[in-house]
């Protein structure tokens, strides 16, 4: 299935753990060092428009995109203040846990896994930009297009593919 | 003896290979894994990490964004000469390598505790991301070879060294072995994993022995005591990704070492990604 950004809340009421969809469009980038900044920027006011988007938990470097452990803590405990403010796909891989779940259901948002191929996601990728803490590296906020990232949806509506 | 230039361009080529290529037998793994799983979502991420490969060894990029540090094996015949201009070239080569890959940038600045709490910024230069000491081994062929395998940050955190009571029962040591392989490939995203597994008398030794494991491993072909831990591991149902399936672990490369008279044995146990080992070898002499 076709999936593009941004994610409208019909899109996933629509969705369940499992289904495997070709992503197109523009995803946010950011991993353990710049998500908790921006979760503190979201707190103070100043953060940026995530309504409607996708967050996509990897490095940019020059090597390419490639997802990390969602679970990890800094990643993990984002989650949930980016969906209250309007993230409504989160990327990544691993399993989350049950408290982060619960906090998808209840902002409408969804977690889903991609296979680690930066060779074939290079190949999907038409453009990249820094849009925030660009002293972080390749840790800094990025928004990337892609074309047909293939991803599979782990957590949806109170439900884990990985309790299934 | 091989000249200075030839061999950095040797080792570089190699760490490029190595980081972009699966081998033969891998490839034939991967096949084997798709013929035989079950799961339709398992069979799908299976292909795309084989077409994964495709790509990148067709555009000799990155298999992978995390490229990794690399891992240097050297092994050295009865006439080889290893000196510390060798040495150097192949430290020069590792830098050429991940700066022509690209590697990935992570190499961090500082001090010790700033690079403990990564507070003193990050290298831009791929170069700056240094290889792991060099392991030395002894060869009874004529070789001066040098293997090079690049270790992702996953298999890291999920890896686990520690001590085996026996019981004087081969099958305690495998239990622990099995149980620790299961806990870890349940919680590594990137799977299906290869299990690299040395069994030493220290944490160092264990350590070698799961590196001479990687470098002499081969996917077509498995002792009776790695299939049996790719089978007990696979019949846990974790499939590639933890997404369920019967292709968790393509393949177990075990090397036992040495042993002392005690009721101790120490197990080095890397799940090695669904890329790694990422590993190349080049004659050097």
């Amino acid at each position: 299935m076709v999936l593009t950004t941004p994610i409208s809340d019909e899109m996933i009421a629509k969705m369940k753990t499992g289904d495997l969809f070709y992503l197109t469009g523009e995803l946010f980038c950011g991993r353990d060092a710049v998500l908790p900044r921006i979760v503190e920027s979201l707190r103070a006011g100043s953060g940026p428009d995530l309504k409607g988007s996708a967050i996509f938990h990897t490095a940019v470097s020059a090597a390419g995109v490639g997802p990390t452990s969602s679970n990890k803590l800094e990643i993990e405990s984002s989650i949930a203040p980016l969906s209250a403010a309007g993230v409504r796909l989160h990327i990544g891989k691993g399993q989350l846990h049950e408290k982060t779940i619960r906090a998808l259901e209840q902002y409408h948002s969804v977690y889903a896994v991609i296979p680690p191929v930066t060779a074939l996601l290079g190949e999907r990728m038409i453009s990249k930009e820094i849009v925030g803490y660009s002293e972080l590296g390749m840790e800094a906020f990025y928004k990337i297009s892609v074309k047909e990232y293939p991803i599979i949806i782990a957590a949806a509506h109170g439900r884990s593919i990985y309790d299934e | 003896m091989m000249n200075s230039g030839d061999v950095v361009k040797k080792v570089r080529d190699a760490l490029i290979e190595a980081s972009s290529t699966f081998s033969a037998d891998k490839i034939r793994a991967y096949e084997r894994a798709i013929g035989s799983e079950q799961d339709e979502r398992a069979k799908f991420i299976l292909r795309t990490l084989l077409e994964n490969a495709q790509i990148a060894q067709k555009n000799k990029s990155p298999l992978c964004d995390d490229t990794g540090i690399p891992h240097l094996v050297l092994e050295a015949g009865p006439h080889s000469v290893i000196t510390g201009k060798l040495l150097e070239d192949i430290r020069h080569g590792v830098e050429e390598g991940l700066k022509k890959l690209p590697g990935r940038p992570m190499g961090l600045l500082g001090n010790d505790s700033e690079r403990l709490e990564q507070s003193g910024g990050i290298s831009p230069n791929s170069e700056d991301v240094l290889p792991a000491p060099i392991l030395l081994k002894e060869s009874d062929e004529d070789i001066t070879r040098l293997h090079i395998m690049m270790f992702g940050g996953g298999p890291a955190i999920r890896a686990k060294t520690y001590r085996v009571f026996h019981k004087h029962d081969v099958k305690e040591v495998m239990n622990e072995i099995v149980e620790w392989a299961i806990e870890a490939v349940a919680q590594l995203g990137c799977s299906p994993c290869t299990l690299a597994i040395g069994v030493g008398r220290s944490h160092y030794e264990a350590s070698a022995l799961m590196m001479e494991a990687l470098v002499e491993g081969n996917y077509d072909r498995q002792s009776d005591m790695e299939s049996e831990i790719t089978n007990r591991v696979n019949e846990s149902g974790i499939g590639p990704m933890g997404l369920r399936g019967r292709s968790s672990v393509l393949s177990t490369f075990m090397k036992v070492g040495p042993q002392r008279a005690s009721g101790v044995r120490i197990v080095c146990l890397r799940p090695c990604c669904c890329f790694e080992p990422r590993i190349a070898r080049v004659e050097l002499a």
